[in-house]
This record gives C-alpha cells, sequence and structure tokens, in this order.
C-alpha cells in the first residue's frame, strides 16, 4: 500500500535549517516537532506544493504535487484536509461560508445537498449557533473549529494540521484532533493525520501514536 | 561608465517581465471562467453582485454630480461662445464629440480607478499578506476564480452601465445649460440628436468594456502581487491605481487614434 506521505531529504530553510526524511504510513497519526528557526512552518506548505523545497520532494498518495501543473495541484489538493498556520479563514466570509466554500467550487452539489452537508459538519464541530459569526466576532476556538470543519468537509483520507491547537485549550485541541482522527468504523479506518507544531501538551500527544523531533538540522523519532 | 546603460537595460528588462507577468495574469482569469465547475458559478456570481453594488451602484450618485457639472459648465459656455458666432449647431458636435466620447468615459473610468481600483487592490492586498490566498490555493479553491474573476467581470459591467448613465446626465444637464442661456429643448435635443450617431454609442461602450477590464484587471494584479507584508497594501494600492489611470489615458487615445 503506497504511504500517504513521503518526505525525501526535504530541505527547509531558516535559522537552523533542517533536512526532513520521513514515511507516513497510513491511518496513522504523526507529529514533528521543533523550533521556528528550523524551517518548521514551510513543511505543510511543502507538502501540498504551495512552496518549492530547497532541495527533495514530498509525495502524497505516490505524487508529487509541487510538479503539478497549476489545476491539476488545485483538484489533486481537494483530496487533502489542510488546517494552515493560523486558521486561513476568509474574513469577509461567515464560518459557514467559509467551510462551504470549498465544497462549492469542487461540484455540482445542489444547494439542498450543500445544506444537508453542512448541517452535519456543523454540528459535528459544535458549531451551530455560531455558524453565521465572521472571523473577527468569532473566538479563537470556534475559528479552529471552523478551520478544522473546512479542512474535513471532504472527508480526506490525509490531513495536514499546521500548528493546529496554537491559542486554544488542551480539551477543544483533543476534540478536534479526535474528529480529524476520525472514528473506526466498519466502512473504513481512521484517518492519516501528520501534525506540526513547536509544542504539544501531554494530553494531545497521548493521541498521537509516533512523535518526531528536529534535531540538529535531522528527525529523530521520540517516544 | 556602463553602470547607467546597465541600471537603464535592468530596468527595461524588470517593466517588460512585468508587462509579461501582467498579460499570463490576464490569460488565467479567462482560463478561470472556462474550468469553473456549477458550484463555482454560484459564489462567483454571489461576489459579482456584491462587487457590482459597490463598484456601480453606490458609484452612481459621484457620477451623476460629475456628469451634470461637467456638462452644464462646458454647454452654458458653448451656447454664450457659439450664439455669438451664430455657430449654436455646433453644440451638438460639442456634447457628442467631447462629452459623449470622449471626457464621459475618461472621467467615469477614472472616478471608478479611484475609487473601486483602490478598494480592489487594498482587499486583495490584505487577502495575500494575511495568507488568505495561499490557504484558498491549499483547499482546492482557485484564487483567480473566486478573487479575480468576479470583480474583472463586475468592473466591465460597471463601467460601461456607469459611462452610459454619465452620458445621459450630461445630455439632461447640457439641456439645463442651454435652456438657461435661451435655447428651447426641442432645437437643443434636435441639435443633439443630429449629432449623434450609433457609431458613437458603440465606442462608448467598447470604452466602457476595455476601461472596466484595466480596473478589474489592473488593481487585482498589484494586490495579488504584495510582497512585502502589511507595508505593502498601500503601495500595491497606489501603484494600482496610478498604472490604472495612465492605461486608461492611453487606451483613451488609441481609440481616437485607431477608431477615428
Amino acid at each position: 500500500m503506497t504511504a500517504p506521505l513521503v518526505l525525501e531529504d526535504v530541505a527547509l530553510s531558516g535559522a537552523k535549517p533542517a533536512t526532513i526524511t520521513l514515511t507516513v504510513p497510513p491511518h496513522r497519526a504523526i507529529a514533528v516537532v521543533g523550533e521556528a528557526a528550523t524551517g518548521l512552518d514551510q513543511l505543510a506548505p511543502i507538502i501540498l506544493g504551495l512552496r518549492r523545497p530547497a532541495s527533495g520532494r514530498a509525495l502524497v498518495f505516490g505524487e508529487e504535487v509541487g510538479a503539478m501543473g497549476r489545476r491539476a495541484a488545485l483538484a489533486f489538493r481537494r483530496r487533502v484536509g489542510y488546517v494552515p498556520e493560523g486558521d486561513g479563514l476568509l474574513q469577509n466570509l461567515s464560518l459557514e461560508d467559509n467551510i462551504a466554500l470549498p465544497l462549492q467550487f469542487a461540484g455540482d452539489l445542489s444547494p439542498r445537498e450543500l445544506h444537508g452537508r453542512l448541517r452535519v459538519v456543523r454540528a459535528a464541530f459544535r458549531l451551530t449557533n455560531a455558524g453565521g459569526l465572521r472571523p473577527a466576532d468569532a473566538d479563537d476556538e470556534q475559528r479552529r473549529r471552523a478551520a478544522f470543519a473546512r479542512a474535513l468537509v471532504f472527508d480526506p483520507s490525509l490531513v495536514i494540521l499546521a500548528q493546529p491547537f496554537d491559542g486554544i485549550g488542551t480539551r477543544a485541541a483533543s476534540e478536534l484532533l479526535d474528529l480529524a482522527r476520525g472514528g473506526e468504523t466498519v466502512d473504513g479506518p481512521r484517518r492519516t493525520v501528520f501534525v506540526t507544531s513547536q509544542a504539544l501538551a501531554e494530553r494531545l500527544r497521548a493521541r498521537i501514536e509516533d512523535h518526531y523531533r528536529i534535531v540538529g538540522g535531522t528527525l529523530r523519532p521520540e517516544s | 561608465m556602463t553602470a547607467p546603460i546597465a541600471a537603464l537595460g535592468r530596468g527595461t528588462t524588470r517593466r517588460v517581465a512585468r508587462v509579461g507577468a501582467l498579460a499570463r495574469f490576464t490569460l488565467r482569469i479567462f482560463g478561470g471562467w472556462t474550468t469553473l465547475t456549477g458550484g463555482g458559478r454560484r459564489v462567483v456570481r454571489r461576489v459579482l453582485l456584491n462587487q457590482i453594488w459597490f463598484t456601480a451602484l453606490q458609484a452612481v450618485p459621484i457620477i451623476i454630480v460629475l456628469g451634470g457639472i461637467l456638462s452644464y459648465l462646458v454647454i452654458s459656455q458653448a451656447v454664450r461662445e457659439l450664439g455669438r458666432l451664430n455657430a449654436t449647431e455646433l453644440i451638438g458636435t460639442l456634447i457628442v464629440v467631447a462629452i459623449v466620447r470622449e471626457l464621459g468615459p475618461l472621467l467615469t473610468a477614472i472616478a471608478v480607478a479611484g475609487r473601486s481600483g483602490t478598494a480592489i487592490a487594498a482587499e486583495l492586498a490584505t487577502n495575500t499578506v494575511m495568507g488568505e490566498v495561499r490557504t484558498l490555493e491549499g483547499i482546492g479553491v482557485d484564487p483567480f476564480q473566486y478573487l479575480v474573476l468576479p470583480r474583472f467581470v463586475a468592473a466591465v459591467v460597471s463601467v460601461t452601465t456607469l459611462i452610459l448613465l454619465f452620458d445621459i446626465v450630461a445630455v439632461l444637464a447640457g439641456l439645463g445649460a442651454a435652456a438657461t442661456n435661451g435655447m428651447s429643448s426641442a432645437r437643443y435635443f434636435d441639435i443633439v440628436l443630429r449629432s449623434v450617431s450609433f457609431r458613437d454609442v458603440w465606442l462608448t461602450l467598447g470604452k466602457g468594456a476595455v476601461f472596466g477590464a484595466v480596473i478589474g484587471i489592473v488593481p487585482s494584479f498589484h494586490g495579488l502581487g504584495v510582497r512585502r507584508g502589511p507595508t505593502g497594501v498601500p503601495v500595491a494600492s497606489s501603484e494600482a491605481v496610478l498604472v490604472s489611470i495612465v492605461l486608461i489615458f492611453i487606451f483613451s487615445a488609441l481609440f481616437v487614434a485607431v477608431l477615428r
């Protein structure tokens, strides 16, 4: 089975630059922790082909998104859930419209189907009463919930989370991480989740199977 | 000794590269149009209506004021001066050539560039600086389809309709000016209608489309091209308006040179 995510000598740039080699097996949650100076924040954009690494390459489902044409890359990224650093919500849209946006652009869902899907997502992420808020009027947790909901609205099998828990409590973070992982059901196994962060609370660490830390420019496994 | 020549060459290369980037940017807008999904079309339509509300409808008062005052000033002076020369027939030509065909489109486009061009550039530059544009790409939404395409179409539609409004207001204000200077409304309309042709209408609409395209494309290009963080937002806005106005003048001159 193809690994959902492979990083081959991906060189990050920064004050303490690191080179990352890693294979993320399917259905596992993996966290990479490191200082900002290592260029850790570049990892998610490199994986999604939004940024070129200084050298090396990132393969998602066996394909290098950065080497694809623009349109093919846009379509491919819909197969991956992505929570960017700082949530990346559009300020002039409500939280619900932010969640709906990728769904609307992806295909030809009728307004009725779209609203049905959104109702389910809103309930799952406990945004039923906050969906109409603009990001500026919502609190950190509501914004983060909306960012996670938008990332998971296509039910992707791989989820990339860049510094996803900044500014929210451990309880909410744990709940969002569980939602990102998805349940073990008869229809399929849990999602593959790749997290980058400068630090992770113990309660979150316990929910993630494999831990790595960037030390001295390379990736080292942690117990 | 060769340093000034080298600097000149570098500057020219940079400008030519910028023109090439602008051309590619324009092609991407049209490419975005052809690949929109049904759902995407619905979103773009919603953004488009918002943009038309802001760019066209909210600009109606300023266009009425500009068209009315300009026409009143020009026609009241012209009726008086041309009357002394027994050449009042020429106010029809003056209204059609000077105001309807040239000044109407030019002033309308400048007003929209100053008002909406600044807003488009500042909004897209802020989207870029805040990382929203990159996030859109990250979640599989084409920023050209979502951000640029509706602004481009709205600018074309808005500028064209506002130019028509400007011209109608100018003709009516001209009537007021002519009447206060002793000319009957029947004679005024007779002179104006004899001077106007379908070619003038098409030229006006053509200018509306071209100037609107400039206002849709150039501020979007500058807004999405911002690279210097928050301090780049005002720079992008002022550059966008300046370049838009210069291009509007150049295209206006080209219309006269090519289609006279």
